[in-house]
């Protein structure tokens, strides 16, 4: 049986880790509310862009290389999109999984598999397999700005064009509320108009007339607005994987202060009951002692 | 109603404004566009934005690659950044715009990088323009 004094430091220690995990999950809802806000931000953005391109391809006829698959597909690279620590529930666990088992089931399709991955976490820990590792991109918890995710679209897009893949995909976590997220994976290259004309088209902008001038020509616009298309796609799956961890973050933080709470209660429930029982065998001895005299 | 919406990936800067004036650095060279304009969609250059709204506010900014649209409701502009005079610090810029040009003359770059630092110097040189401008 542990001593009065052994449970007193354990409540002590559990208070401290109560009040770190109450501190990080404040932390993290900022963050969050910061992150959604970038995401509703950068949603507007990337709908009148796809809007525009939507419109273009509606009236002009358009072969540009971003959009036509390849006859075959035959080298995949995957992006995977993680976070860089950990602390977060599952965030990581799930995309991890998630590509182990997309990996396992997509093998023998592709002559070729190649990574790049987004984040320290996934990378840490698929380091020991023999994946072929193109790049990776490290220390995202700062800011994930738009910059930083062209650079990223950039490297890609010219890999995708040299012809050394045939299709581009990300696998990464989709914000959906503070408390949940899911992993999806993305085909982003080749742009998929058809699937997203569709979303676009809901919202038909009356505005866009048939006899539009364009300046320089249709083709020339569409194949700059494709690749910021890319870009913003990246940016915007950064975006969502950043919002989901600190959402996922922030609920692993609330259930630790939660299981710190009930340990804390169970600790002194215990802690006053031995008290308790101390304080009378003091009693009894002091009694007994008297009466003997 | 001519509106505006202007925003960058990273922030939306106006939407659903009465728009008075805008003048875009298009692809073509500067584009002044009043109410009534013909639907034009063209390619921004990096260089300065300046529009006026109907509610007497206006605004001057320094923009990298954008498009806009103009339609018979109103003009979308689309920019890369955008930043005021306020934001920026010629020292910052001018040491940036000299690593870039010292880039371009000493080593030998790709296609890829070429375009890249092209790019970069033409949003420096966009914010210098914005800075010159704000000092006359």
């Amino acid at each position: 049986m542990a001593s009065l004094k052994d449970i007193r430091v354990r409540i002590e220690s559990t208070k401290n880790t109560q009040q770190i995990t109450k501190a990080m999950k404040l932390v993290s809802a900022a963050k969050l509310r910061k992150a959604q806000n970038q995401i509703v931000n950068m949603r507007l953005y990337a709908h009148s862009l796809l809007k525009v391109i939507a419109n273009i391809t509606l009236t002009e006829r358009v072969n540009h290389p971003l959009i036509v698959p390849k006859p075959e597909t035959k080298k995949v690279l995957l992006l995977v999109l993680s976070s860089d620590r950990g602390l977060c529930g599952g965030f990581n666990a799930q995309i991890n999984k998630f590509t182990d088992n997309y990996v396992k089931t997509n093998q023998g399709k592709y002559e070729t598999m190649d990574f790049f991955f987004i984040g320290r976490r996934a990378l840490d820990f698929f380091a020991k397999r023999k994946f072929n590792v193109i790049g990776s991109m490290l220390k995202l918890d700062k800011d994930v700005s738009y910059a930083l995710a062209s650079g990223v679209a950039e490297k890609a897009m010219h890999l995708y064009l040299d012809g050394q893949y045939d299709e581009i995909r990300l696998i990464y976590n989709e914000f959906k509320s503070a408390i949940s997220q899911s992993v999806v994976c993305e085909t982003l290259l080749p742009v998929d108009l058809e699937k997203q004309t569709l979303i676009a088209t809901e919202a038909h902008s009356p505005g866009f007339a048939q006899d539009m001038i364009f300046e320089p020509s249709p083709e020339k616009i569409i194949d700059q607005l494709l690749v910021k298309h890319f870009s913003v796609q990246i940016y915007r799956c950064m975006a969502e994987s950043v919002a989901a961890e600190h959402g996922a973050r922030m609920t692993a933080m609330e259930n630790a202060s939660n299981n710190a709470k009930e340990v804390l209660s169970r600790l002194t429930l215990t802690y006053n009951k031995l008290r308790q029982e101390k304080i009378t065998t003091e009693l009894i001895e002091i009694v007994s002692g008297a009466e003997a005299l | 109603m001519f509106k505006l919406f202007f925003a960058t990936p990273d922030k939306k800067i106006i939407a659903d404004a009465e728009l008075e004036e805008i003048t875009v650095p298009s692809y073509r060279g500067e584009l002044n566009i009043l109410p009534g304009h013909a639907p034009l969609m063209t390619t921004l250059e990096a260089g300065i934005l300046r529009y006026k709204l109907k509610s007497g506010e206006s605004q001057k900014m320094a923009i990298s690659w954008g498009y806009c649209q103009i339609s018979s409701d109103g003009v979308t502009v689309l920019a890369e950044t955008a930043v005021v005079g306020a934001d920026l610090d010629i020292k910052v810029i001018e040491q940036h715009l000299k690593e870039n040009e010292n880039r371009l003359a000493n080593e030998s770059l790709d296609d890829v990088q070429w375009e890249k630092v092209q790019h970069e110097i033409g949003r420096l040189r966009a914010e210098t323009d914005l800075l010159a401008e704000k000092t006359h």
